[in-house]
């Protein structure tokens, strides 16, 4: 396939990253190079150390490489100043924390409006429309909870309507399902499948919860700071191996 | 986000609590020993205002209010000689001793007034009227000499009633009220020549010249000229009060052991409040950095913090004023300790605590800065 960096939502080529240096220097990614399409819903698993998280890391724009290029719609991360970098993470991605990271003393759709509060939104507005999102992840009326008064699972989805609330162009999502259910890790990948459907956005899920797999439209593969293989996957399908 | 910093702030109930406390003792600390220090400092000074003079003639090496070298008799007519002074009376003022009814002695300050004009006199008369002060051993008395004058009498010493000061009798025929003095003894008014009569003798019996400027002099070219003209010492009623403050600093430790306790103060705000908040940085490292994540500037998540310092600073401000301004209303009814809080106090305050706010928030600040926003990604 021609490589024509305009189709991917991400491009990545011949990303190194090494953390400390000397004897005790670690490369958690070896000259990798990866896509993700818009509008897939894209997993990235392996063994833990792997380095799937920094990979994630440098992708969403939270970690610098050392060397190689990345470009997110077309953004190329390695130009940009530390500023740059802060206000492309504000209006272009989403983000779902493996612990959720909702700020304890806000309530819920406090919570969701933060991201439309970053980027300048009015208070009044930033609600309105985080009312809005809560109620579309199930949580109607719930909005003036804090995170204590919640399940994990509503926790979760709380958290995934804050990562969704400013319109971003890439999710970004940390296990999203590890501290679910069966039943609230489906509902939560669902949403999520139907979120990476929409024009113009990409989903990028790093997990080791093979129960969620088959909503992945493709699944890459990392060993030891390399990607390993790609997977496409087709729906409802398991896909060809089993990480731990 | 403002909102979202003074929710997370007032979420953290129990490091709210200790940095509003910390802060609230801190000012409190600071701005009640201030209060305490002006108010004994204004305690040196209980002469100069309660004899008012806009100059005071003083032998040259005199340097405060409650230091006498007594001058010669003719001074007076010296100084009124002098050109710019309008006119010059004698003043006594010494430390005597009071025989009370049940035979005990209580130290006082005998004030001699110049019979014919009564200049320095009391300014509040509470009873009688100062001009009896003339009569035959008559004395008018303040306040606070009808607690120290009464022990060993039936009913409070007052008008009519005698006493004696150096075995001589004396017959209370006003009663008034005057400022305290730094050794919390009872002011006793009564005129020049009777407070002759009723201190010891000695060679030189004259304390101060009390003298005005005529008209068109300044009170300051009216000082110059009598200390050019006569060798003596003569201050503006201003620098005399500037120069016993400035002895008490000079040559007390009173100053050093109140500083002690303001620094105290201040530190303690220091210690406390930066501490506790850095620790509540600390333990909100990774939802600032989520925030960070979803693209806070470093800038914004500065000003947030900022804005946390700031509030429990001025709420602790706030509290810690409220309760000096208690202790004083409290200490004011009373008189005792010495109490007076100028503005420039709780001024001085407020950028003590702003500095402790801002020190704290620059230690989180730095924190902030040194935020790698992938911590959010680590488990």
């Amino acid at each position: 396939m021609a490589e024509n960096k305009n189709n991917y939502a991400v491009h990545v080529r011949g990303v190194s990253k090494t953390f400390g240096s000397g004897l005790t220097a670690v490369a958690a990614l070896k000259t990798v190079n990866f896509d993700a399409r818009e509008g897939e819903l894209l997993m990235i698993v392996g063994p833990s150390g792997c380095g799937k998280t920094t990979l994630l890391s440098t992708i969403a724009g939270t970690l610098q490489f050392d060397v190689g290029e990345i470009d997110v719609f077309g953004l190329a991360l390695q130009k940009m100043t530390k500023s740059q970098t802060t206000t492309f993470r504000r209006q272009n991605i989403g983000f779902i924390f493996q612990e959720f990271h909702l700020i304890p003393a806000l309530s819920a759709v406090e919570n969701v409006s933060v991201p439309l509060l970053i980027n300048g939104a009015s208070r009044a507005i930033a609600e309105k429309k985080s009312h809005a999102l809560l109620a579309q992840v199930g949580l109607e009326g719930r909005g003036h909870e804090l995170p204590t008064n919640l399940s994990g699972g509503q926790q979760q989805r709380v958290a995934i309507a804050r990562a969704l609330v400013h319109e971003p162009r890439l999710i970004i999502c940390d296990e999203p399902t590890s501290a679910l259910d069966k039943e609230n890790g489906a509902r939560i990948m669902e949403l999520l499948q139907r979120v990476a459907r929409a024009p113009g956005r990409c989903v990028v899920v790093v997990t080791h919860d093979n129960r969620i797999f088959k909503y992945a439209d493709r699944m890459t593969e990392m060993e030891d700071g390399r990607i390993a293989r790609v997977h496409d996957i087709k729906d409802g399908q398991s896909p060809p191996f089993s990480p731990n | 986000m403002y909102h979202i910093a003074l929710k997370m702030l007032l979420g953290n109930r129990s490091k709210y609590v200790v940095l509003v406390s910390g802060l609230t003792f801190a000012t409190l600390l600071m701005t009640q020993q201030c209060a305490i220090f002006c108010g004994l400092m204004l305690w040196t000074t209980g002469s100069l205002q309660n004899m008012r003079s806009k100059i005071w003639v003083t032998d040259p090496k005199v340097e405060q209010v409650n230091e006498v070298r007594q001058l010669r008799d003719t001074d007076v007519g010296r100084v009124r000689s002098v050109e710019g002074t309008a006119w010059a009376v004698p003043l006594f003022w010494g430390l005597q001793q009071a025989k009370l009814a049940n035979g005990t002695f209580k130290q006082i300050q005998l004030v001699g007034l110049e019979s014919a004009t009564l200049v320095g006199r009391p300014h509040q008369m509470v009873a009688g009227r100062i001009e009896d002060v003339r009569l035959p051993n008559a004395v008018v008395i303040d306040e606070l000499a009808i607690l120290r004058l009464s022990a060993g009498r039936a009913k409070p010493i007052g008008l009519g009633d005698t006493f004696e000061i150096n075995d001589r009798e004396a017959r209370v025929v006003g009663v008034c009220r005057t400022a305290k003095s730094f050794f919390g003894m009872p002011y006793i008014f009564t005129t020049y020549d009777q407070a002759l009569q009723f201190a010891p003798k000695t060679r030189k019996m004259l304390s101060f010249i009390l003298a005005e400027p005529a008209d068109g002099w300044t009170v300051e070219a009216t000082a110059r000229s009598i200390e050019r003209t006569t060798g003596l010492r003569a201050y503006t009623e201003k620098d005399f009060f500037w120069a016993t403050i400035r002895w008490y600093f000079r040559n007390t430790g009173i100053p050093m052991s109140f500083g002690i306790t303001i620094l105290l103060g201040f530190f303690v705000g220091v210690a406390v409040s930066g501490q506790t908040f850095y620790t509540f940085v600390l333990e909100n490292l990774r939802h600032l950095g989520a925030l960070k994540a979803m693209g806070a500037s470093d800038g914004l998540l500065a000003r947030m913090l900022i804005l946390q310092a700031l509030t429990v600073g001025l709420i602790g401000y706030g509290l810690g004023i409220g309760l000096t301004c208690l202790f004083g209303v409290l200490v004011l009814k009373k008189g005792e300790p010495p109490f007076m809080l100028p503005y420039q106090v709780p001024l001085g305050a407020l950028g003590a605590v702003l500095f402790i706010c801002i020190f704290a928030a620059l230690l989180g600040i730095r924190q902030i800065r040194k935020l790698e926003p992938a911590i959010v990604f680590r488990g």
